[in-house]
């Protein structure tokens, strides 16, 4: 019994030493503003935009830090900190604005801030951007407020290459720590990041914190027990149809301009051949999908960039859904029907049920589709080497028509680029090299070295006391900057 | 040198083979599992040139029985590396993660400890009656109920409907009750069937029945001389499940999103953040190792006949 009473004793000291301090915690709530809790499906890696490629660092690094450039409606870049003109197609003069807003830390943004930043990116070893900023020759500081930039060859697409956020010189000399610590001159600046990341808006000081929850059926039921004021994407459509059912929740949908697509292997002796790619491109129910299962505002892609891309093509007409057409080309193709191929995916809940619906839509055109869903990792090293026959991936937050290049150019095989299927086309090389995106981009579409599938819908889903918050095209979070509690 | 003390330093140096064991399987592993770890670093866009600067800058062109050398090396000065991924000290990530795993891991014990035992005393006591059936239905369903069905079910009926507890988190404290009520439960149905089970052999024995017929009372005999005997084989369960407990459970920590070592460990395998891995996979077989020993420890107390022999 003694030992009953001392279990029993321990488990009250346990809770009530959490009471205490959830009380604590409350104290100090009441005297703050109530923070915007939004529950995220995975948490920021690294805040410092110079080590940062995941989708959460870099959307909550674009609200930390501000770069010299941005995009607009058409993903046009356009001035940020700075505007810029092309001296000579190897020199680029950007000019800070005057109402660059100084540093969270109080130090002035100045042309010195600009060059320390590219400079120490171009230095680090362990950069992922280094990559993209070999071409700079050397930065020449001009005055406090004029930078300019010397390529080593012309590039006229170099603007919109400096996205990166700005950070403070006098820190970069320091090594300070921005992964953890970052301190940059945007619309929200670092508080605390334990468990979850605090943030503050500098404008009036609202809190907002983001909380990783991977599960999506938890981050609903957090949102419907009022544990999460915010949520945005990542969830299955089923879901969003409950919360859009729900009166005490508001979801917010947009238009998306994240590509969806079946990669297929070049060097497959069966995929080579066009015929058999066509056949798979009429073997797929793209409508049906999207309907079914997808979220609202889904549509049907034609290619990476969206129609509304400054270097989009309306033109490009999807293939349609006709398994008796597919089963046509494969035999034409001299195919001995039923078609096998291995399709590899991760093993995300959602990737692996568009397999399986995939699989049931290609068998009546003759195709037998095996799916392989391997853990992220391994599945996306399989792909980088060229170990599959078709893969489904998406393209996020791509903004500059390059990408035809790096994902198609015959010179841009891994790991000299993106070219995953191992793609060579003499015709549409000349294309990519005279930048002729309409004609490059209906070559890609005639000769599918990829299977385009879709731009899934963005939405979000808050609590009826949250304003001033929309989806935006390639899912960032830029309006975290705008949010607020209704009055 | 006394007895215990032989058993001490004979357990202690079988539980430093096996760490090397580990650390060395780990190592060879981490180097045999596809991906790169400086194309995890660099991206896929990095030119040659950069690559090979940084292999060789984090010492990954020199021979693997180097690498293993100077990975031993920095491990005796407490110094993991830092994560690929965030650039933290992943002995920083191991302070914060591995508390808090053992905080669950405690607390789901002390639960399936509460549940699990007097419900198997229970069942034994009243072995082939209506009341052990229902015991013996309960712990089979609560067996078979997985952590992915069973966690979300107790968010919707606690944190949802009646609003009694938070849905998921580490904030506030009270938030660990549902995370260790799913893992409690799921190990009191285990400790029920098997107190019950291990109870009923020892009822049936003689020193019990000659201690009913001394004119014992049923409370101790029960106590004081079956549940003692009964012990042995609860301890065994009690180990095993304590060493899985405290190498962090996966599942339970993603639903719940409580910051564990099991949810670190499988972030890093997801992400091929290699040091990361290989700091995870040898605490995890340290867990193990020293749970099993304190099992031994506990063994010899409960029971004399393995103390002497």
């Amino acid at each position: 019994m003694r030992v009953f009473n001392a279990i029993i004793g321990f488990c009250l000291l346990f809770l009530c030493g959490g009471n205490q301090l959830n009380a604590g915690q409350q104290s100090d709530a009441a005297t703050a503003a109530a923070p915007i809790r939004f529950a995220v499906a995975q948490a920021p890696l690294n805040l410092d935009p110079r080590y940062a490629t995941d989708a959460a660092s870099e959307r909550v690094n674009r609200l930390i830090y501000h770069s010299l450039v941005d995009f607009d409606a058409a993903s046009k870049p356009i001035p940020k900190l700075a505007t810029w003109v092309a001296i000579s197609p190897k020199e680029y003069r950007f000019t800070l604005n005057k109402s660059s807003a100084s540093f969270h830390n109080q130090a002035a943004l100045t042309a010195h801030d600009v060059k320390a930043t590219y400079d120490s990116i171009k230095t680090l070893k362990d950069s992922p951007h280094a990559a993209e900023f070999t071409n700079i020759a050397y930065i020449e500081v001009i005055d406090e407020s004029t930078v300019t930039f010397h390529l080593k060859q012309a590039d006229q697409h170099f603007a919109a290459k400096l996205i990166i956020g700005i950070l403070p010189k006098g820190l970069i000399s320091k090594n300070h720590d921005f992964s953890h610590q970052p301190v940059g001159n945007g619309a929200l600046e670092f508080v605390s990041w334990q468990n979850k990341l605090s943030l503050k808006r500098t404008t009036d000081g609202q809190m907002i914190t983001l909380t990783e929850v991977k599960d999506p059926t938890v981050r609903v039921l957090k949102l419907l027990r009022g544990e999460a004021d915010l949520l945005q994407g990542d969830l299955p459509p089923e879901l969003v149809k409950h919360l859009q059912a729900k009166p005490e929740i508001i979801v917010k949908a947009s238009q998306g301009a994240n590509f969806s697509y079946l990669g297929l292997n070049m060097r497959d002796s069966v995929l080579k051949n066009l015929k058999v790619r066509q056949a798979i491109a009429h073997a797929i129910d793209r409508q049906a999908i999207i309907e079914k299962v997808m979220v609202k505002n889904t549509r049907i892609a034609g290619a990476i960039l969206p129609p509304e891309h400054y270097a989009g093509n309306a033109g490009l007409k999807p293939y349609d859904y006709n398994p008796t057409l597919a089963k046509q080309l494969l035999l034409e193709a001299g195919i001995e029907l039923p078609l096998k191929l291995i399709y590899k995916t991760s093993t995300d809940a959602q990737r692996v049920r568009f397999a399986t619906i995939l699989q049931a839509q290609m068998r009546p055109a003759g195709i037998d589709l095996e799916i392989r869903s391997l853990d992220w990792g391994t599945f996306f090293e399989d792909v980088k080497q060229g170990r599959f026959q078709l893969f489904g991936l998406t393209w996020v937050g791509i903004k500059t028509p390059e990408i035809y290049s790096t994902a198609f150019g015959s010179q841009n095989f891994p790991p000299n680029g993106f070219n995953r299927g191992r793609f060579s086309d003499a015709e549409l090389d000349s294309l990519l090299a005279k930048e002729d995106w309409p004609a490059a981009t209906s070559r890609i579409h005639a000769q599918l070295p990829y299977i385009p599938l879709w731009y899934e819908g963005q939405f979000a889903a808050f609590n009826k006391n949250i304003k001033n918050y929309l989806p935006k095209p390639d899912g960032n979070w830029d309006d975290l900057a705008t949010i607020a509690y209704k009055k | 040198m006394t007895g215990a003390a032989m058993f001490l330093i004979k357990k202690l140096s079988s539980l430093a083979t096996v760490v090397f064991g580990v650390l060395l399987l780990t190592f060879l592993l981490i180097h045999l599992v596809p991906g790169d770890p400086v194309e995890v670093m660099l991206g896929e866009s990095a030119n040659m040139a950069d690559r090979e600067a940084l292999r060789a800058d984090l010492g990954l062109d020199k021979p693997l029985i180097q690498q293993f050398g100077s990975y031993l090396a920095k491990l005796a000065h407490g110094d993991f590396g830092r994560s690929i991924h965030t650039k933290t000290p992943i002995i920083d990530l191991i302070k914060t993660r591995y508390p808090a795993t053992v905080k669950l891991a405690v607390l789901s014990l002390i639960i399936g400890l509460i549940v699990g035992v007097p419900l198997g005393i229970y069942a034994a006591l009243k072995a082939n009656h209506w009341q052990d059936f229902i015991v013996t239905i309960v712990s089979v369903r609560l067996s078979a109920m997985p952590a992915f069905w069973l966690g979300p079910m107790f968010m919707l009926i606690f944190a949802v409907w009646w609003g009694w507890l938070p849905v998921s988190g580490m904030e506030p404290n009270t938030s660990i009750i549902l995370p260790a009520m799913t893992l409690g439960f799921g190990l009191s149905a285990i400790l029920t069937r098997m107190t019950r089970t291990s109870l009923l052999e020892v009822l049936n024995d003689d020193y019990i029945r000659t201690a009913r017929a001394k004119g014992l009372s049923e409370k101790t005999v029960i106590f004081r001389h079956a549940l003692r005997a009964a012990l042995l084989p609860i301890i065994t369960i009690v180990g095993l499940q304590m060493g899985s407990l405290l190498a962090g459970t996966v599942i339970t920590e993603t639903i719940f999103s409580w910051d564990g070592i099991g949810r670190l460990l499988v972030e890093s395998i997801e992400k091929r953040d290699y040091p990361v891995t290989q700091a995870c996979v040898l605490i995890v077989a340290l867990s193990y190792v020293l749970v099993n020993l304190l099992t031994d420890i506990l063994y010899q107390l409960a029971d004399p006949r393995v103390r002497r022999a």
